[in-house]
Formats: C-alpha cells, structure tokens, sequence
C-alpha cells in the first residue's frame, strides 16, 4: 500500500461505513409486526411508492459494471459495443411499460415472489419453472461476479491492495467490503438495497455532474473530447490491422449490430430476476408506469456516463496510465478520475463507483435467493415450508450466493466472469417467451417453450463459444454474423426459441398433449389490489 | 381460444377506439425511432461541439420520458376509475382459454 493517497482512501472508508450503518438501520426501517416472511425480507413489504421505487429500480439496473464497463466499451471499441447502451436504456422503458404492470397485477393478486412462481401458476409446470430459476440463478452468479471487478478495478487504481501476491491479502479489501454487505442483506433483506440506493444515486449524480462539467474544461473541451474518440476508432489496431472501432455506425453492419445488440439488452433486462424483485418491491400499479416514465432520467446520465470513455481517450496521462496497466480498459474510468480530480473528490467518485456495485450486488443476491427458495426448495424439497423456513433459507442462500460470486470475481480469470456475464445477458432472454408471452396469451404449449428454451439456450452458447478475434480465440464478443448479417447472438438465440415454441405448439396440440392447469384469470393481469396480500404466500400451482 | 378472449376483452379499446390508438402509437414510435439507427447514424448537423449522432440518443432519453407520461396519462382516461388498464397491450389481451384450461 505504499502508492496509496489517504485522502482518497480517507473518503472511501467514511463513506463505505456510512452505507454500511444505513445497512444495518434499514432493518428498522417501515419496521413490519413479522419480519420472518419472504414478502417482507424478500420484497421489502411490497410497499415502496414511487419516490423510494425510483431509486430502488435506479440502483438496481444501473450497476457498477455501467459505470465501468460501458465507458471502457466506449474507450475501446466506440459506438457499436459501448454506445449501444443508450439506444438500449431508451428502448427498454416503452418495452417494459407494455408487459411490466400485467407482471405486477399477477404477482401481487397471486402472491408470487420470482418470475419462475408466475411461470409455474400460468402453466402448471414444474419443469418449467425449475428452467426459469436455474437460468436466473446462473445468469446472476457472474453479474454478481462483474460487480466485485467493478470494486476491483477502483481498488486498484487506488493501489489498495495490489502489492502483495497472495490472494487473500491481495484481495482482502474485497472480501471486507462484501462480508460486510453480506451481513446486512442477511439481516435487512430488500430494505437495505433500498436505502442504502438513496446513499448511491445522490453519489453518483455528483459524480457525473462534476465528472461532465468539469473534466471538459481540463482537457480542450467536448469538441476536443469527440474528435479525440473519433481518432481513436479510426486508427488501424497493430493486432487486427482493422480500425479500433466504430465511431458513428455508417455502414449496414454495424447498424444492424448497433440495433440488435440494444434491442436485445432492452428484452433482456426486465426479465431479469433482480429487475423482477425490484419491479414487485412497489405499493401499486401505477407506481411500476410512472417509474417506466421517471427512470429514463437516470438514464440520461448513463448517456454521459458512457462518453467518459472518450474523455479518457483525450486525456494522454489516463491512456499512458492504461496502456501501463496491461491495456485494461476497465480502468479508464478509475484513472480519468484520479487524474482529473483533487483527490477527495477521486475518494467521492470512487466511493460512487464501490457503493454503486453493492447495491445491485445485494438486490441479485436477494433474487437468486428468492428463486432458489422458492422454485427449488419449496417445490422439490419441503412443499410444506412454513413462512418462516423460507425466509430463512433465503438468507441463508443469499449468503451462499455472494460466497459464490466472490470465488468466481477472485478464482476466475476476470475475462472469464465477463465472458459469463456476456452469456447471461444471452441466457436470460430464452426466458423472455416464457414469462412475457404468458402475460399475455396461454396459447404456448408448456413443452414446447422447454424445449424453445433450450434450443436458444444451447444455440446461443455454442454461438457465443464460437465468437472469436485476432487477439481471443473464443468468447470475444457477443454479436456473430448470420445469413451474411452481424447480429446479437442473444436475439438470434431468441429467435430459434419462438419458431420452435410455436412448431412444437401446434404440434402438442394437434396431439393433444396435457397442456398443464393455469390458476390466473384474464383480469387478474389487470387487477390493482390495493390492500396487502394475505400474509400466506401463495402455494403454487397445486396445493 | 384466442377468438373467445378477443371478443372478452374488446372493452376499453373499443370504447375509445382513439386514445387507444394513440398510445399504441406513441410506444411504438418510442421504440422505433431509437432502433432503426440509418435515421441518426450521422455527424452532422453538429450541435454544439456534439456530433448529430450522439446528439440525438441524449436529447431522445427526456423524449421518451415524457411521451411515456403522456401514455400513462391517456390509459387512465381509458379505464373507468379503478378498472382494468389498457394500452397497446390491450387490456386483457388474450390471457387466452384461461378458464378452460383451468378445466
């Protein structure tokens, strides 16, 4: 720790022990008479309004790995692979507002905690089910993972813990930082994620608003930090011999790339499990619309947040400071900061970035939990679990999720976890016919959506293996070129998925093949239960 | 089974046959004018020091902000108080053979 600069260091610590204290104090918080209840420590009572659910679904989706990853995207490769996160977070909320509020009716008149509890009420289908949480639980394991090396790569450029070889030592800040938000998601449950948001977002607004008015003035403003982009990308790469990147999509491919790629995101992200809790986390109906129209706000920022890239493409000491470092993109962001900022603002912006990959960290592990409980304990193993004992098996199991992700952030090569996360983004789509179609028609066959499921599920894996460049000989990326096309694998994945679910439809029905009981009614998916649920979660399915 | 639950669920969309249609308008122009990019995917005219292109995908996040409001506002108009929603989703759409299933 000899490079470290204690001011920054100072900063980070108060501020991580303030949001571990806002952790713990959240158990306190709209306190309910029976906190042993999965609806209570799962989905924080199912009583958050709009000023709370704003934040909370703000800190859910925009992660830490938005803040790093989407920038060093930017600052590698330009537009096609990093600024498509743009187009994709617009897209994302007209997308949402048309099938969000149905998920929300449903759960809330049927009680159900995970997408896998609405995918087995639908289509009375335990195999189904157990397809929707296995997918979540292991598209979430490596989003978890990609937070910690988005706490990895701050930790770094802070120098915190680089010198020594060992693993523990090395890492030892890490395992700190997630002991003790593994601890306070285990005693507060949603609540703390919650609160701890409003910590996070009013971070990382600071951030961003100084990072985008200030850092512009220190290096020849924005028409400087654009052609600085521009150059970059136009460059040939000495390993390639092809230019760096894209910096506005001109020619059909990268269009085509530009487009399926944030298309595809945009599916994917509300059929997340962690979008899902956050989602039924809110009072009433309403909320989940108003926040599709609210949350584009904190959108704008990510826009900016992504042009960071270019701003350290223009900053010749953070692109010297990179190229020093391996060449990891990951840390253009982190270095920008610490060489734009004083450094109690660096402590500020880092502390942004660290407490930003808490909060989603501990809202996946409460989902992965959730799933677990609920679509594999509870249906396979003890049917008859009390409130109680599935409240504690949640926490339990979020824990063992968290221990999880640390040993794939630490173990794993960190290209591995994002290769993972990659495949999940492509993973959790294939559930996307399962939970969103069934919003709206009962038409699919049960059968024929497992096997829909599993098709893109193997299709997009081998598709994803296959993705290879000069520098990596598998998983290099996630678009692959189909009929003479560069297209997002997850969308193709996706596309085989539905062309076999329908096939396989009619064909099940043609044959008559049990189409499994469905206990919703059309207007309970329109339905706005303005009191609580009962306190006994529903048992799916059959009883 | 998706005649039977067309006809259930004909009615908010029918009844105001042109609040729906705006809505539905409205969502899919929100997607649309975001993801065919051959509309954007250009330099200039710059706006300010900001190339065309990134330009628009800034200034288009408070534009789907606010034409999403407007669509939350006009589906309250569709339902009678606290009735179903509608939408481009259409109220109840489908949620086909529901009850015959259950059978």
């Amino acid at each position: 720790m000899s490079n470290v600069n204690y001011v920054t260091f100072t900063i980070v610590v108060v501020l991580f022990l303030l949001v571990t204290l806002t952790g713990f104090a959240a158990a306190r918080w709209r306190r309910a008479d029976d906190m042993m209840h999965l609806n209570e420590w799962g989905l924080g009572g199912r009583s958050f309004g709009t000023f709370v659910a704003w934040f909370l679904l703000g800190g859910d989706l925009y992660t830490a790995y938005t803040f790093i990853a989407v920038p060093a995207a930017v600052f590698g490769a330009g537009a096609v692979t990093g600024f498509f996160a743009v187009s994709y977070t617009i897209m994302v909320f007209p997308i949402a507002l048309i099938f969000l509020p149905r998920l929300w009716s449903i759960a809330r008149t049927h009680n159900y905690i995970t997408p896998a509890d609405f995918v087995r009420g639908r289509y009375g289908s335990r195999g189904l089910s157990l397809a929707t949480a296995f997918t979540g639980i292991l598209a979430l394991m490596p989003y978890i993972a990609l937070q910690l090396v988005g706490i990895q790569a701050v930790l770094t450029v802070m120098g915190v813990g680089t010198s020594s070889t060992n693993t523990y030592v090395k890492d030892l800040p890490l395992f700190i930082a997630f002991g003790v938000l593994a601890i306070y998601t285990y005693v507060s449950g949603l609540r703390a994620p919650a609160l701890t948001a409003f910590v996070k977002d009013i971070l990382v607004y600071v951030m961003v608003i100084v990072a985008v008015f200030y850092i512009p003035t220190r290096i020849g403003g924005w028409g400087h930090i654009f052609a600085a982009g521009q150059a970059h990308m136009k460059a040939i790469s000495p390993v390639t011999h092809k230019p760096n990147g894209v910096f506005i999509p001109t020619t059909g491919n990268s269009q085509l790339a530009f487009s399926t790629l944030a298309l595809g995101s945009a599916l994917a992200l509300m059929v997340y499990p962690h979008s899902v809790t956050g989602v039924l986390s809110t009072k009433r109906r309403d909320i989940i619309k108003r926040n599709m129209a609210l949350l584009p706000i904190y959108s704008v920022m990510l826009a900016f947040v992504a042009l960071l890239g270019y701003m350290a493409l223009a900053d010749k000491a953070t692109v010297a400071s990179v190229k020093k470092a391996g060449g990891n993109a990951q840390l253009a962001v982190p270095y920008l900061f610490q060489h734009m900022f004083p450094s109690w603002f660096t402590g500020v912006a880092f502390s942004a970035i660290v407490i930003g990959a808490l909060v989603p960290a501990a809202i996946m592990a409460i989902a992965s939990a959730n799933l677990f409980t609920r679509n594999i304990f509870k249906e396979f193993f003890k049917p008859d679990a009390s409130p109680r004992l599935e409240t504690q098996v949640s926490r339990w199991a979020s824990l063992v999720v968290k221990l999880g992700a640390l040993a794939f952030a630490v173990y794993l090569p960190r290209t591995f976890s994002i290769n993972l996360q990659l495949l999940g983004g492509i993973w959790i789509l294939q559930v996307f016919p399962s939970i969103v179609f069934g919003l709206f028609t009962r038409w699919f066959h049960r059968w024929a959506l497992l096997a829909g499921w599993l098709a893109g599920m193997v299709f997009g894996t081998i598709a994803a293996y296959k993705v290879a460049t000069p520098t990596t000989s598998h998983w290099a990326g996630s678009v692959d070129i189909e009929f003479g096309h560069t297209v997002y694998i997850g969308l193709t994945a996706i596309v085989l998925n539905i062309a076999i679910a329908v096939i396989l439809t009619l064909i099940f029905k043609a044959a008559r093949v049990p189409e499994g009981a469905d206990e919703t009614l059309p207007q309970q998916y329109t339905a706005d239960p303005t009191d609580a649920p009962a306190p006994v979660p529903a048992t799916v399915g059959r009883q | 089974m998706a005649q039977e639950s067309s006809i259930r669920s004909r009615g908010p969309i029918a009844a105001h046959p042109v609040t729906s249609a705006v809505i539905a308008i409205l969502v899919i122009a929100a997607i649309f004018f975001s993801l065919y990019v051959p509309l954007y995917a250009r330099a200039t005219p710059k706006v300010g020091d900001f190339p065309f292109f990134y330009f628009y995908l800034i200034i288009y996040m408070p534009v789907v902000g606010i034409v999403l409001w407007i669509v939350i506002t006009l589906q309250k108009r569709l339902e009678p108080s606290p009735g179903p929603s509608g939408g481009p989703d259409g109220p109840a759409a489908a949620s086909g053979g529901a009850s015959e299933v259950t059978r």
